[in-house]
Parts: C-alpha cells; sequence; structure tokens
C-alpha cells in the first residue's frame, strides 16, 4: 500500500546545526505511529517540518503521492495536515466554541475569501463541526468560557480539539499529554486511540507506557536521524536504542 | 579622477555617521529587541548640546557633554517609558518612539528656532586641509573619520571583551543564560541602551562642523541608519560597519554622477535586500519573514 | 494597539438596510450635518470640515491596516499623493476638455489599488518592522518618481489650477464649489460657508463608514481578526495570512488614492507633499489619537490634528511640539485612542451592569 505520508532524505539546518538529516520515513494511512527519542532528538522539528511551520533545508516530503515540501502551512491545513501544538496556541480572548468555529470556518472557505459584506452563510455547518470536536475533547462544558481563563490540560486538549475541526487526514500530536493529570492523561489516551482508527495519527511522546500500549508502529530519532523503526516488541529489543535512548538499560530492567 | 576620490572621502565621512547611528540601532535591536525610531533624535540632541557648550566653552568640552547629555537623556527616556514597550511587539514600539523623536525636533525647532545653525570652529581647524593623493582634503573631516573608526573599534572591544558586552552578544535569547551567569540583565540593557545613545550623540556633536545643525537632522539621518541597518543586518555589528560604509559610498557616488538620485538610491538598495536577502548581508537568517 | 483591548467585531448584523444599519446611518448623517457648525464654534471654518472629512477617508484606509489587520505601513503617501497625481493627470491629459469627476476619481482610484496590490505582493511577506521600512522605501521611491517626471507631475511644483470638473448627477451637472443658501446660525457660522462639496464629502463618507462597517462584520472581517489576534495560530488551521493582508493593503490603498483623488480635486492644486514622508507619518497621527480598531476613531483624529494644524497654529506657534506630544500620550495612556477608550469605557461598564443583572 502506498504511504500517506514520506519524507525522503528530509533535513533541516539552521546555520551550522543540522537538527533533521538524512531522514527517510513512510507511514501508512490509519497508522498510528509514534516518534520518539531522546531530547533535543529532533522530533519536534520533523513534525515542525511536515506541517510546515518552518522549511526544509534538503529533502523532501509527499503527501499522498504529492511532493509538498514547498507548500506552505496553510494548504497542508487544507490537504488534511492537521498538527497540535506542544505548547497549546490558542486565540486567548475567544471563547472556547470560538477558537474551534475559526477552525471550522478554514475548513470550509479555504485558504481565503473575499466575502467583504456578510458573514459566512454556513453558520450551522461550522457550529455543527465546532461543538462536534469540543464533544470529542469533553470541552462542550466550557464552550462559552475565554479560552485564556482554562486549565492547562484543557488548554492542550482544545488544541487538538482545533486541530479536529479542520478535520484532518493526518494529525500530528506534540507531546499531547505532557503535564496532565493521570486521569486527563488516561481520557486523552482513549481518545487517541478512537482517533487512529479514523485518520492516520503521528504521535510525540515521552511515556513510554503510553506509546509502547498504543502504537501501530514507532521511529526513534536520534540527534536529528533516524535510529529505528519498528513495531513497538521490535525497538524494545533494539540494542542501539537502547543505547540510545533508554541508556544501556533493558526494557525489563525499566519496567520493573 | 579629483572628484572621485573626494566622492569617495565624503561617503566615508558620511558613511561612518551612518555606520555610528546603526550600530547603536543594531545593539539595541539585537538585545533589547526594540525597534528605537528615537535614535535619530540622540545624534540631534548630541549636536545642539554641543554646540551650545561649544558655543560657550569650545569644541573639546563639547564633544565631552554632547554623550554624557545623550546618555542621561536616554537613561531616563528608557526608565520612564520605553521599558513598559519592551515586548509590546516592534509595531506600538515604532509609534511610542516615533512620537517620542517628533517631540524631541519639535523642542528643538521650539528653542533653537527652524532655521539652519553652523558650528562654532576655531578658524585654524576650519581651514585647514591635508592632502590626500592628487587632492586636498578638509582635515577636520580626516581627523573625524579616524576618530570614528577608533570609536567603533573601543565599541567592539567593550562588546567582545566585557561581561556587559556578554549582554550584546548572547541576545535576547539567552537572557536566561544571561541571568544564570550572574550577569545583571536590568542594569546591561540599559547600560547597553545609553551606549548606543551616547555614540549617536557623540557623533552628532562631532559631525555638526561638517553638516550644518536642523531641527529634522534626527530623523533625516535616522531613516538611511535604518536603512543601514536593514542592509547590514538587524543586530550584526559588522553588518551596521559594512552596511554605513556602503550606503555612504553609494550615496556619495550618486551624488556625483546622478544628484537627484540621491536619496532614492537607498531606498532601491533596501528594497533589493528586503526582497532578496531580508535577513541582511550579515545577519542571522531568523524569523523574518511571515507564513 | 493589541488585540485584547476593544473587541472589534460585533455581533452579525443580518445585513441590508435593517434597524441597526438605519441607526447607524442616520446617527452619522446626524453627526455630519451639526460637525461643521460645532467646528465653526471653536474657530473652525467651512472649508476645513470639507478637508477634514475627505483626509479621514485615508486615515480611514490607514485604520484597516494598522487597527484591523494589524500591520503599520509608512508609505501610506504613495497612495494618497499618488490618487491626486493621477486624479489630477487624468484630468489635464485625458480629458481636458470635458472633466468628468467620477472618471477621474474612479480613475485614479483603479490605478492606486493596482499600485498597492503590486507593492503589496512582494512586502506582505515580512515582519512588522520590515514591512513597515519597504513601504516606507517605496514611497520614497514614488516620491522621487513624482519629483523627476516634470513634465507629468510639475516636478517640486506640483500641478496647479487643473480643469475643476463638474458632477455628473443625472441630468444636471453640479458645480460643488457652488455655496449653500445663505442662513445666519448665530455662533454656529453660516450654512452659506459651507459649499456642495461638503454635501458630496459627507455622503461619500458615510458611504466609506459604512462599507468599512460590513467589513468589519464580514466573514473577512472576522478572519482579519484571527489573524491579528494570532497570525501562527491562523496559519495552522488553514488561513492564507499573507493573501489576507495583501487584501487588506489593497483595500487600504484604494481608501487613501480615493481620499487623495477627491483631495486634489478639492484643492485645485497637488504638490510634491503629498507624497512625502511625513504626509505618511500624519496617517499615523491621526488614527493613533482617534482610536485604531474603532470605526469613528480616525474621523475623530483627523479632526482634532487638523483643527490643530489649522486653527491652534495661528495662536500656538509651537503647535507641532502640541501634536507630537498629545500623540505621545495617546500611545502611552490611550492605546485605543480616544474613541476607543470611550467604547471600552462604555463596553465595561456594560458588562458590568450585565453581570450584576444575571446574578
Amino acid at each position: 500500500m502506498e504511504p500517506i505520508l514520506r519524507t525522503t532524505k528530509l533535513g533541516k539546518s539552521f546555520g551550522h546545526f543540522a537538527a533533521n538529516a538524512d531522514i527517510d520515513f513512510a507511514v501508512q494511512p490509519g497508522e498510528l505511529r509514534a516518534v520518539i527519542g531522546p531530547n533535543g532528538a529532533g522530533k519536534t522539528t520533523f513534525f515542525n517540518l511536515i506541517a510546515g511551520t518552518i522549511p526544509a533545508t534538503s529533502g523532501t516530503i509527499t503527501f499522498n503521492g504529492r511532493d509538498i515540501t514547498r507548500i506552505g502551512g496553510s494548504h497542508r491545513v487544507h490537504l488534511g495536515i492537521a498538527k497540535a501544538f506542544q505548547t497549546a496556541n490558542l486565540y486567548p480572548d475567544q471563547t472556547v466554541l470560538q477558537n474551534c468555529r475559526l477552525a471550522a470556518l478554514a475548513h470550509l472557505q479555504g485558504a481565503f475569501s473575499f466575502q467583504v459584506f456578510r458573514r459566512s452563510t454556513r453558520h450551522a455547518r461550522i457550529d455543527e463541526i465546532a461543538r462536534r470536536s469540543l464533544e470529542r475533547l469533553d470541552l462542550h462544558g466550557v464552550a462559552e468560557l475565554r479560552c485564556g481563563d482554562l486549565s492547562h490540560g484543557d488548554k492542550k486538549r482544545l488544541d487538538i480539539a482545533i486541530a479536529l475541526a479542520t478535520e484532518p487526514v493526518i494529525l500530528l500530536l506534540d507531546e499531547p499529554v505532557a503535564g496532565m493529570s493521570r486521569d486527563e492523561a488516561r481520557k486523552t489516551e482513549t481518545l487517541v486511540r478512537k482517533l487512529a482508527s479514523e485518520m492516520t495519527v503521528l504521535i510525540i511522546e515521552h511515556d513510554m507506557d503510553l506509546i509502547m500500549g498504543i502504537s501501530d508502529s514507532i521511529t526513534v530519532l536520534h540527534q536529528g536521524r533516524v535510529l529505528a523503526t519498528g513495531t513497538p516488541a521490535e525497538i524494545r529489543e533494539n540494542a542501539a536504542v537502547q543505547e540510545a535512548y533508554l541508556g544501556g538499560h533493558t526494557a525489563e530492567e525499566l519496567h520493573a | 579622477m579629483e572628484l572621485l576620490i573626494q566622492a569617495l572621502l565624503n561617503g566615508l565621512v558620511r558613511g561612518l555617521i551612518y555606520v555610528a547611528i546603526a550600530v547603536g540601532l543594531t545593539i539595541v535591536f539585537g538585545t533589547l529587541r526594540l525597534v528605537n525610531f528615537a535614535h535619530g533624535a540622540f545624534y540631534a540632541i548630541g549636536a545642539y548640546v554641543g554646540l551650545v557648550v561649544a558655543q560657550h566653552f569650545g569644541l573639546v568640552p563639547a564633544f565631552v557633554a554632547a554623550p554624557i547629555a545623550v546618555a542621561l537623556f536616554a537613561i531616563a527616556l528608557d526608565r520612564l517609558v520605553l521599558r513598559y514597550f519592551y515586548d509590546k511587539g516592534p509595531t506600538l514600539q515604532i509609534l511610542i518612539t516615533f512620537g517620542i523623536a517628533l517631540v524631541v525636533e519639535e523642542t528643538i525647532r521650539l528653542i533653537f528656532g527652524g532655521t539652519t545653525q553652523q558650528y562654532p570652529m576655531p578658524p585654524g581647524l576650519a581651514q585647514a586641509a591635508t592632502t590626500v593623493g592628487p587632492i586636498t582634503y578638509p582635515t577636520y573631516q580626516l581627523l573625524f573619520a579616524v576618530g570614528v573608526i577608533v570609536m567603533l573599534l573601543l565599541v567592539w572591544w567593550f562588546i567582545r571583551g566585557t561581561t556587559y558586552g556578554l549582554v550584546v552578544r548572547a541576545g535576547v535569547r539567552d537572557r536566561i543564560m544571561v541571568q544564570l551567569l550572574g550577569g545583571n540583565v536590568q542594569l546591561a540593557s540599559t547600560i547597553v541602551f545609553a551606549l548606543g545613545a551616547a555614540i549617536a550623540g557623540l557623533v552628532g556633536a562631532a559631525a555638526s562642523p561638517i553638516y550644518s545643525l536642523d531641527p529634522d537632522m534626527g530623523f533625516n539621518f535616522l531613516v538611511p541608519s535604518f536603512v543601514v541597518v536593514v542592509v547590514g543586518g538587524l543586530g550584526s555589528f559588522w553588518g551596521a560597519v559594512l552596511g554605513g560604509l556602503l550606503i555612504g559610498e553609494l550615496q556619495a557616488i550618486t551624488t556625483l554622477v546622478f544628484p537627484p538620485a540621491a536619496d532614492v538610491v537607498i531606498y532601491v538598495c533596501m528594497a533589493l535586500i528586503l526582497l532578496l536577502r531580508p535577513q541582511g548581508l550579515l545577519g542571522e537568517s531568523e524569523v523574518i519573514r511571515q507564513s | 494597539m493589541t488585540s485584547t483591548d476593544v473587541a472589534p467585531i460585533a455581533e452579525p448584523s443580518r445585513g441590508g438596510f435593517f434597524g441597526a444599519d438605519l441607526r447607524f446611518l442616520g446617527l452619522t448623517a446626524l453627526g455630519l450635518a451639526i460637525f461643521p457648525f460645532a467646528l465653526h464654534l471653536i474657530g473652525g471654518y467651512g472649508g476645513l470640515a470639507t478637508q477634514i472629512l475627505i483626509v479621514s477617508i485615508a486615515t480611514i484606509g490607514f485604520n484597516v491596516l494598522l487597527g484591523y489587520a494589524g500591520i503599520l505601513s509608512y508609505g501610506q503617501a504613495m497612495f494618497y499623493g499618488g490618487g491626486g497625481y493621477l486624479a489630477a493627470i487624468l484630468l489635464i491629459h485625458a480629458m481636458p476638455n470635458h472633466p468628468n469627476l467620477w472618471l477621474a476619481v474612479l480613475g485614479a482610484t483603479l490605478m492606486t489599488t493596482v499600485l498597492a496590490i503590486v507593492v503589496g505582493a512582494v512586502s506582505v511577506r515580512l515582519y512588522g518592522i520590515y514591512f513597515a521600512l519597504l513601504t516606507l522605501a517605496f514611497a520614497q521611491m514614488v516620491f522621487f518618481i513624482v519629483e523627476q517626471a516634470r513634465d507629468w507631475t510639475g516636478g517640486d511644483d506640483g500641478l496647479q489650477s487643473f480643469p475643476t470638473p463638474l458632477l455628473p448627477i443625472g441630468p444636471w451637472n453640479v458645480d460643488l464649489q457652488t455655496p449653500l443658501p445663505s442662513l445666519a446660525l448665530g455662533p454656529f457660522g453660516n450654512l452659506g460657508d459651507l459649499k456642495l462639496w461638503y454635501v458630496f464629502a459627507a455622503v461619500v463618507l458615510v458611504l466609506v463608514l459604512w462599507f468599512v462597517r460590513s467589513l468589519t462584520r464580514s466573514q473577512f472581517g472576522e478572519v482579519l481578526d484571527a489573524i491579528r489576534e494570532n497570525e501562527e495560530r491562523s496559519v495552522f488551521v488553514g488561513f492564507n495570512a499573507a493573501a489576507y493582508r495583501l487584501a487588506a493593503f489593497a483595500i487600504s490603498g484604494a481608501l487613501t488614492g480615493f481620499s487623495g483623488a477627491l483631495k486634489a480635486l478639492y484643492d485645485g492644486t497637488v504638490s510634491v507633499d503629498s507624497v512625502g514622508i511625513e504626509r505618511s507619518g500624519s496617517f499615523v497621527i491621526y488614527a493613533v489619537v482617534g482610536g485604531v480598531q474603532t470605526l469613528f476613531g480616525p474621523l475623530v483624529g483627523t479632526a482634532i490634528i487638523m483643527y490643530l494644524e489649522n486653527v491652534l497654529s495661528g495662536v500656538i506657534s509651537y503647535w507641532q511640539l502640541v501634536e507630537g506630544v498629545i500623540f505621545v500620550l495617546a500611545v502611552v495612556f490611550l492605546p485605543n485612542g480616544i474613541v476607543g477608550t470611550i467604547l471600552k469605557r462604555r463596553r465595561a461598564r456594560t458588562m458590568l451592569v450585565n453581570a450584576v443583572r444575571v446574578k
């Protein structure tokens, strides 16, 4: 089967510093792929390259067979690539609902619309998409709150809801449970599983239990390069991964 | 040939003024992330303070008084007004500093009137000329050039060699690191700001024998200095040097060849840089473009 | 100046001439009818009132950029003066025998819009200060061109006494220079101080205000507001921020050029000052003093500063200093300008009342 997303020798350098180098990566439609690695391995940079936050300095990115390397971030969203930020990026003075509505509006109207005389005529549909996203993240109760007033965990969930409101085909989650309470983390884990059955999900996380439990496959990055790719079991047994990431301990020792 | 050498020297002198103003602008932006449209006002205040002191006490006291006066003004400005705008984004900073520059210009006009002023110079110095190759060139301007170069080297040493200079080099990105290393970021920032202002003030006083004084001299030198900063690279000391000399010479040669274009040629230069290499000749390619 | 200060988008109206719109139009028209007489009370004169209305259209254009799109342009004079010169040139060269006001103004506006699109297309991708500097650079290039193209623009002398067009409305050709019938109004002056120009300018201004008002309440306006509030977030829900900024820049250029063309026709002359850097700066001052995210702010700001420039300048010799101080005070203490601060207080009071009511 054709991978839905593929990168070939993808690289990003800041001056002389290579944050990402020579990354060959492919993920099948519907897969839940975790991207892990020690701090500074270049995971967030990799997600930023895929989402289009930053331009690549070398290599290509192909989505559904189409080269999107030079395509801007806003257009990638319309192609179906949505990213939830590591630190929740919201419209702080708008309500929770309005945050999602804007995403839904963008999804329905396209990247640009010169409608200067009236509001969108599709507010019913926009509302529907927005509310549905909020419900999935269990945020419908706070729909009318100013989102700057939300708790940290709620803000992160709202960020995911916004991404969902663009009705993506690939969802990139950058440390979705970081800083959440155990309850919230568990609820988010359940949600991620559910989402993975509907779309392709790429996830960066440090929580090993979570990763090993839900991923179909794992890519390990180390110092900006791909160290290994495989199923959770394969990665757990991989000596090089253990060396770089787990510090030489076997997985059994860590899980003891 | 003689005309060319003359033009090149003129360009050097003018360029060095731009460098001096631009260096202050660029290090303030590099450390404080502050866009300061009032920087030209420092230049003007230096010139007019120098004028008053020179009229009563002579040239050398003027060159001492001017940077001190400007530095004090800059510190007061920073503490009272500008520090509230550090993280307010460039738009608001441009607006407030533009407003301050306006007020300074109009205050100067109120005090000194709108007419052009001339600097009192001891006649021996005013007439002295040195032979440079086939031409003779005013000695004062050569002295000025040398003086500015020496001053710039001192500034460079300061940036490279002292703890306060560390703040300049580290830039805002590493504010936390500087604090951890024991540097007092607040104090260092104020010092950097005052230093940039003092440089502009000193050069304002020193250049006044060469160019006469007008209330709008602040803006007249500010805008080209921003061009210099953009061309050289916002935040880069040597970029300011390179840019200043480039722009100065470009203006001088254009004045020789097609005088009416002397102003616009620097804007064309800036536009080209912004479109083709927005980080400037020696700047870092930070986030200059938006999505 | 930040997005948090004044809620920029009001609730959506149902469009068309229903309730709120009619009331808006009515109140605005009333205000404009009273304005010249109130101005006379404090030393103004009829011509000044007309000029204020015309110039404020350009300030409104600037406000679309700064207040709604959130970008600072330091080169608006290229559109303002450009519009003026283009209108004059059209009259002199294209229709010397049959000067037509509509054609001159609309032609100038169209060409200015094209210029705005061209300049905007290369500029809007640049961040804050760089964008401001690039617009300044382009404006200075336009200044240079205007100064050099003596055959077309008169160079430093500008263009003077070009044919004053009549305004064709239906079967009539209206001479806008005609004064209104004389009617003494005591301290408020005389109706006859005003010319038909004022009526024309007022009608035009009301239409411009209505357009901008619907713009801010429209889908386009909603997105523009979102981009201004958080650009990165907007891009990553799928809005093409650069395209929106370009559109805002084009609209701004059109309004500014339109204003410049009208002003040139009103004055009967156009000078090289109108494309100069001080001109660009003046719009910044007018808009900030009046209030950048408000509809009427630009009008209020233009009125106050132009009043200062034209009336107080005769009384105080240091009026420019006063102008500068007002501007600085406005930036520091009234970041929403005069109108914005009033609106903010009123909204705060309303929210307080509502909160109490709910309890």
